[in-house]
């Protein structure tokens, strides 16, 4: 059964195979193969022998990814079976050459597992036997016929892709033939190979592989790899490669630290050379970044020495984040780890242990604890010397307390250190080397360098820990503060040489030699300042060596005094018990128990400043201390509790004390609590902040405590509280501000976009809260809102209408408190102006502001508004245009808009009407009212006033521009025509002012010349107001002539500047004037005859009158109508023309030739009016006489007229009328006859008659009669042609007469 | 078009931005995957110091679910709701890059932050290598917000496009880079790492 399984595999498997070589796709050849490979591998594994050579045929296959996975099966089979491997390699190594890179690069691959696992197996079996099996060596002979040929693509110019990868298999080949030192260097038991490979198992001996030759091997291929990282070599290398020969590097030198010496120059050397092209490849610059941290953060000590020029090295690729973080992390491993390389005694051989590679982690870092702690006790040993001997005094009975292994501990590391002096072995030698080569200064670099390299570091170390003891008595006068510390050390290195100058020629050799460097400065960075101000406080002290050896065993008993007893004394001598207390209290306050004290020296002298900053140190590096004191046995803990306090205070020098803080087990409510009560607490703390000036602390913490506190514990909400509670008490300008500012910078701060905007909405929150809270609580007057809006990071929209509805308020409000509003709209538009000027950012949007208060309802808040932007705002440039457009657009809306709304508010208002009719109805259901009629004549009215208000509510913005610039009046002339009437009306209770502010400027003139079409009336208004109590100006008065003569030709346009005319120029504009309504031409009238009060009247009415009369219906196109009435408004003034008036008029009128139409009317109207003028008529009359006025057909009509209606007096002239023309006029009026006989009758006037006249008159009858008959006939007939031509003129005229006569009367 | 690559999307919550790209990948049909970097997968909350934590693998439907009943309003308005609506449709759950061993080797992962680069890079480093099979790490700037992640897909779609299309990355991804880098103005930073 079995064989049969077995049998049919192999014949699928050769199906398989058979069909794969005989598909033509592609893909279908694929399938074949991995069922085929599946079959091999998995269910019949005898197939394999068969198969790999027949597999291998296929290495001729023409597609590319057939090869490519052959490639890959050879990996997958291989590793499983490297029985059958050799057969398959030489197909693998042929790969490497393929011209389709995706198949070299499978190759690669497979073969860099491939090698791995036959090494791997190869040393195990080369371990355990002599014997290897053959399989194993051809498949090993092939592998390096493999290693061979990849190593060599590797660094030759090609696909980078295969090259890459070509790298990366030279990697694992370096790191395949280096002991590995993280893995036990002994082989392990057969049973147990999970522990990994390291080649040192090979140390015991192999048949074929020797690990010195492999070292060497491996050791070339690394020098092979750090060549193409060479300057001119680099250059030629594309992006990525560099990427990867950074990061193979890197990772050899971490996981192989034996080879940092060898690699990190390279890499640190390549720094500069790629920051030249850094611009144009990030990614390899980051790449070398990297690899820098990584061998930054490498524990092992083979890498301690290059800390220093990495950490340099990364601060200059970028001083960020990343050298924060790697330093801060490995900060205390590397102070620890640095002062290994300054052993503190000889004699201890712990210190030689780091440089084990098998060494035990935990095992080194203990050492490194205890060599630390014996180091500082070295370096600090000289303070000690001046409080133990203080403590001797000050202290003898309690320093018998001291526990005896404490003491039997110490002593013996002590006893080392003279022990160390008084032999004068090599290491004293070398000092003097030392000293003898830098005293020539740089030209002895060259041999320090050769000496430094050639002697082990350990010894190096020594020579710097016994050359301690010569340190100067008085440092050179350069190491004060800010001096470096490297220098500090060198001088304590070379006691001889003391000048400041060597000592920096010193430091520039340090930078020649790393490794000289690496020794020296890393006690720089580990003893921090302290250990200079050690020197420089204590020079004395440092004197004598022998010394310290006498007191430093009572040094270390000095801790372990009652906290309360060993600071003081020291303290008190310095005078820092400020900075004692601080930490003492601190300490109490925090109750932070344990405390180990073994290494505990005594300095106190630190300013406050350093024992802040160490105190987070000294809590983290506690932990650590107290494993490692505790386990080397040196205290114990009962020791540590009840020296805690004391030690802390004593003890915060570069020697770090160690504490621990209880871990208190607070639930969340009360950690809540807690948090919420010290917030409360610092909140609260504003008078003594105040008074002690840390305001400023105190908000930036506040702050900053709101950021950080959930939401559930309100700190916004209990800010707030506390701002609004009392807002200048309570700082909350400035409180705000700082918060505010915080919570923008938290908004601003690339964050993930949804924190930031919860920052926003609690930003906006605030500021509003605090924003209403000031409007609310202080008066309008109080200028604090303004300020803080002002000074804010940016104004919310919730504040922007906070402002708006300062100024303008709703109409409801402005019910509630009237008075205020007032006061409120001020203050709100004195902010927005503020924000104007202040804020250009939010110009536009508090402009807005400002100009939708112009157009408020409530006129108040309008007039102030438009005060501000009009007389403030408008002149600023840059906002200028926008308020004039806005104000334009508000004023067309009274075009657009307000026919609209007159529909819209009529609808309205009627159906409010309608329902209010409708509940009246309801409430009085038997009254019928009328309230309806009566209302709508009402509402029409309350309509027009109100569309009125609102014209005037949008237009009185512009009105107000006028008066700033004038040339945006004559949009209003233009619009005029085509306002509602409404909003004329609004136009015409506002222009009067503007037109006062403004006078008659030349843009009015301008308009007043040529005024847009339609724009008439309202010309009119201008003029009137500028000609009301004013003298017009010349060019006014021009204007409006010229535009009068050019233009409109209506005498109406000069009405008001009549009173400026002169004669000349009015007299001709009569017949106009006459011809205007009855009420302009009395205003012109009155105009005319008051004339300017400079120049006196224009004309006196007798020349009015004359001038009325002088019109000549025809000729000026003047209806007579019009002069009559004029006439008749001129007799109406009796005061003005008067009798005297009268008759001077007439008096002239009565010579004028030919004589006035309305002459003879005017006599009657004059007689009517004044009586007593009787006489003087008379004499016109008869003067008239003596003008032949029956030659004038219409006048003779109202001369015989005028005679009878002033009959009796008009008799005697009627008798001077030659007899022809009497008769023809007593013909004409008989009724004259019978009276005019009577009186001619008369014996004295008979006597004085002619003979003709009595003829006429009947009174005489003779002869003579007939030849005067003839000749009055012969004048009848004369007036009789005249009559013919005028008789209908005639009649006209009696009417005319007639009713000007009624009208008089 | 024959075996594309295998694509990761990485951003420090497997939300917004490696979610963005991530489905628009997956519609020009490309073989992705999505990771967060970081320690859970932080949603804003109510307030800022308080977001709501989920771990990796909370499903998307769950926390649409949680967070619509905590303030529907909230997190509709600040666009989370819409965000997880989205998630939802293109895979069941955030999942953390540090923990997808299991996925397989990937060829191209981008990132889109430097901080979630470093990680990124810093994980496959302490991963064993033993492939030496290589994968381009892209990081491309993107900001935490809905506009930028959208655009920064379109970036990552492009730049996976170009790459796709060369046959052999390795060769050409200097090229590639630099005229991205040119095209869309932004600075691109690769390198690269072995399985």
């Amino acid at each position: 059964m079995v064989a049969m399984v077995a049998a049919s595999w192999g014949e699928r498997a050769d199906g398989l195979l058979q069909s794969a070589r005989a598909a033509c796709e592609v893909s279908s050849k694929l399938k074949q193969l991995r069922q085929l490979k599946e079959v091999l591998l998995n269910r019949d594994t005898s197939l394999l022998a068969e198969f790999v050579t027949r597999l291998a045929e296929l290495q001729s296959e023409r597609a590319s990814p057939i090869r490519k996975f052959l490639a890959e099966m050879i990996g997958d089979i291989g590793s499983k079976h490297t029985d059958v491997l050799h057969e398959m390699l030489p197909c693998l190594i042929s790969f490497l050459e393929d011209e389709t890179p995706a198949v070299a690069r499978q190759a690669i691959t497979t073969g860099t597992a491939l090698f791995g696992h036959v090494l791997e197996k190869l040393v195990i079996q080369g371990l355990y036997s002599n014997d290897i099996d053959v399989s194993l060596k051809s498949s090993w002979t092939w592998m390096l016929q493999f290693k061979t040929t990849v190593v060599h693509t590797a660094f030759q110019s090609g696909s980078d892709g295969v090259r890459l990868l070509a790298v990366k298999f030279v990697e694992t080949l370096v790191l395949l033939y280096t002991p590995d030192p993280y893995i036990s260097s002994d082989p392990p038991q057969e049973s147990d190979f999970d522990v990994g490979f390291n080649i040192s198992w090979l140390r015991v001996g192999h048949a074929l592989l020797n690990v010195g030759e492999l070292a060497v091997e491996a050791s070339q291929s690394l020098g092979l790899l750090l060549d193409q990282l060479r300057f001119p070599q680099v250059k030629t290398l594309s992006n990525s490669m560099v990427i990867v020969l950074i990061k193979s590097l890197s990772a050899i030198a971490v996981k192989r630290p034996s080879f940092y010496g060898r690699i990190l120059p390279i890499l640190l050397g390549l720094d500069p050379a790629i920051s030249v092209v850094s611009a144009q490849v990030p990614g390899s610059h980051h790449a070398l970044k990297n690899a820098f941290i990584a061998c930054l953060k490498c524990t092992h000590s083979s890498a301690e020495p290059w800390r220093a020029r990495l950490t340099e090295a990364l601060k200059a690729i970028d001083t960020g984040e990343s050298i924060d973080q790697a330093t801060k992390k490995n900060y205390r491993e590397f102070s620890i780890s640095t002062q290994n390389s300054l052993p503190g005694k000889g004699d201890n051989s712990s210190m030689h242990t780091c440089d084990e590679p098998s060494s035990d982690l935990a095992n080194k870092r203990l050492n490194a604890e205890v060599s630390n702690d014996l180091l500082h006790d070295d370096v600090t040993s000289s303070k000690r010397i001046r409080l133990s001997s203080d403590m001797e005094q000050d202290l003898p009975e309690e320093s018998s307390k001291l526990s005896a292994d404490q003491v039997e501990d110490k002593l013996p590391l002590v006893d080392s250190v003279p022990n160390k002096d008084k032999s004068p072995g090599p290491v004293q030698q070398l000092v003097a080397m030392f000293g003898a080569l830098v005293s020539q200064g740089e030209k002895a670099a060259g041999s320090l360098d050769i000496l430094t390299a050639s002697i082990s570091s350990d010894l190096l170390a020594e020579v710097v820990i016994s050359n301690m003891q010569h340190l100067p008595p008085i440092c050179p006068s350069m190491d004060k503060e800010g001096s470096s510390s490297s220098k500090m050390v060198y001088s304590s290195v070379l006691p001889t040489v003391q000048l400041p100058s060597l000592v920096s020629d010193i430091r520039s050799l340090s930078s020649l030699n790393p490794l000289l460097a690496s020794l020296l400065v890393p006690p720089s960075l580990s003893c921090d300042v302290d250990l200079q101000k050690n020197h420089q406080n204590d020079d004395e002290e440092m004197t004598d060596r022998t010394q310290t050896t006498l007191v430093d065993g009572s040094a270390t008993i000095a801790p372990s005094f009652p906290a309360s007893v060993l600071p003081l004394p020291h303290v008190a001598e310095h005078g820092h018990s400020a900075v004692s207390s601080i930490v003492n209290s601190e300490m109490d306050e925090r109750k932070i128990p344990g405390v180990d004290s073994t290494n505990s020296s005594d300095e106190i002298q630190e300013s406050h400043d350093a024992s802040h900053s160490s105190i987070p140190e000294l809590i983290e590096t506690s932990q650590d201390l107290i494993t490692g004191a505790q386990s080397t046995g040196v205290i114990n803990p009962d020791t540590c509790q009840a020296t805690s306090t004391s030690s802390i205070a004593t003890s915060f020098q570069y020697v770090l004390p160690k504490m621990i803080i209880m871990d208190a087990n607070l639930t969340d409510e009360s950690k809540d609590q807690l948090q919420k009560e010290a917030f409360i607490r610092v909140l609260d703390a504003y008078k003594q902040a105040a008074g002690s000036g840390d305001s400023i602390t105190r908000r930036s913490l506040l702050a900053h405590l709101g950021m950080e506190f959930p939401l559930e514990l309100d700190p916004w909400g209990l800010l707030q509280k506390h701002i609004v509670s009392d807002y200048l008490e309570h700082e909350g300008h400035e409180l705000t501000l700082h918060i505010l500012y915080r919570l923008h910078r938290e908004t601003e701060q690339d964050q993930d976009f949804l924190s930031s905007r919860t920052a926003v909405s609690i930003y906006e929150t605030f500021l509003l809260t605090v924003a209403e809270s000031i409007r609310d609580n202080f008066p309008a007057t109080d200028k604090s809102l303004s300020r803080l809006l002002v000074e804010v990071p940016y104004l919310s929209e919730g504040v922007l209408k906070l402002l708006e509805g300062l100024c303008s308020p709703d109409r409801i409000e402005k019910h509630d408190k009237d008075f205020q509003s007032g006061d409120r709209v001020t203050q709100g538009l004195s902010a927005v102006w503020n924000l104007i000027l202040l804020r250009p950012s939010s110009r536009a949007r508090c402009l807005l502001v400002a100009l939708q208060s112009t157009v408020h309802p409530t006129e108040e808040v309008r007039m102030k508004a438009t005060r501000l932007v009009a007389n403030k705002l408008f002149s600023m440039s840059s906002i200028s245009q926008k308020i004039e457009d806005f104000a334009r657009e508000k004023l067309h809306s009274v075009i657009e808009d307000v026919p609209v709304m007159v529909h819209m508010e009529d609808e309205e208002l009627s159906s409010e009407l309608q329902e209010e009719a409708g509940v009246r109805k309801k409430s009085n259901e038997g009254l019928k009212s009328d309230s309806g009629v009566m209302s709508t004549t009402q509402l029409d009215q309350s309509v027009m006033s109100s569309l009125t208000m609102e014209a005037q509510r949008c237009m009185s913005l512009y009105f107000a521009l006028c008066t700033k610039k004038r040339s945006l009046l004559r949009e209003i002339f233009v619009i005029y025509k085509s306002i509602s009437k409404a909003a004329k009306e609004a136009v015409r209770l506002q222009i009067p002012i503007l037109v006062r502010t403004i006078g008659s400027s030349s843009e009015l003139l301008r308009i007043i010349s040529d005024p847009p079409v339609g724009s008439e009336n309202l010309l009119m208004q201008v003029l009137h107001t500028l000609t009301d109590g004013i003298v017009p100006s010349q060019e006014l008065i021009s204007s409006v002539k010229k535009l009068y003569h050019s233009r409109t030709k209506d005498v109406e346009i000069l009405i008001p500047v009549l009173p400026f005319l002169l004669k000349d120029e009015i007299l001709p504009t009569f017949p106009q004037l006459v011809n205007l309504p009855r009420e302009k031409f009395e205003d012109a009238l009155s105009r005319v005859l008051k004339g300017s009060p400079k120049t006196g009247p224009c004309l006196t009415p007798a020349e009015v009158l004359i001038a009325i009369h002088l019109i000549d219906p025809e000729k000026d196109g003047i209806p007579l109508k019009q002069i009559t009435d004029a006439c008749t408004a001129c007799f109406k003034q009796h005061n003005i023309f008067t009798q005297q008036v009268l008759a001077k008029v007439l008096n002239q009128l009565v010579e004028q030739i030919p004589l006035p139409m309305l002459f003879m009317r005017t006599v009657i109207q004059a007689v009517a009016t004044f009586p007593s003028l009787m006489d003087f008529v008379m004499e016109i009359l008869s003067r008239l006489i003596n003008k032949q006025i029956w030659k004038y057909p219409k006048l003779w009509v109202g001369f015989l007229k005028c005679a009878i209606q002033m009959k009796p007096q008009s008799f005697s002239v009627l008798l001077q009328l030659p007899a022809a023309q009497l008769e023809n006029a007593l013909k004409k009026n008989p009724v004259l006859k019978p009276p005019l006989v009577e009186h001619a009758n008369q014996p004295n006037i008979r006597s004085t008659l002619p003979r003709s006249t009595l003829v006429v008159l009947g009174l005489v009858q003779d002869s003579q009669a007939s030849s005067q008959a003839q000749t009055s006939q012969s004048q009848a007939a004369d007036t009789g042609s005249s009559n013919a031509d005028a008789a209908t003129e005639v009649t006209q005229e009696s009417t005319a007469i007639s009713s000007g006569l009624q009208g008089g009367d | 078009m024959v075996a594309r690559l295998r694509c990761a999307m990485v951003c420090s919550s497997n939300q917004n931005r490696s979610m963005e790209a991530h489905a628009l990948l997956k519609r020009h049909g490309f073989d992705v995957s999505s990771y967060g970097t970081g320690a859970h997968v932080k949603l804003p909350g109510p307030s800022l110091r308080e977001p709501n934590v989920y771990d990796f693998g909370t499903p998307y439907k769950y926390m649409h679910e949680d967070l619509r009943r905590k303030d529907v309003d909230l997190y509709k308005r600040n666009g989370i709701l819409p965000m997880l609506k989205r998630n939802l449709g293109v895979k069941n759950a955030p999942q953390r890059w540090q923990d997808n061993a299991a996925d397989g080797f990937f060829d191209v992962v981008m990132t889109f932050e430097e901080k979630v680069f470093d990680i990124v890079i810093e994980d496959l480093n302490n991963r064993e290598q033993r492939l030496t099979r290589s994968i381009l790490v892209i990081n491309l700037e993107v900001k935490d917000n809905h506009e930028e992640a959208a655009a920064g897909a379109k970036l990552a779609l492009d730049l996976c496009q170009e790459i796709d299309a060369a046959g052999c990355w390795e060769d050409e991804i200097d090229d590639i880079v630099s005229k991205f880098e040119r095209q869309h103005k932004q600075k691109v930073l690769y390198t690269i790492a072995f399985y």
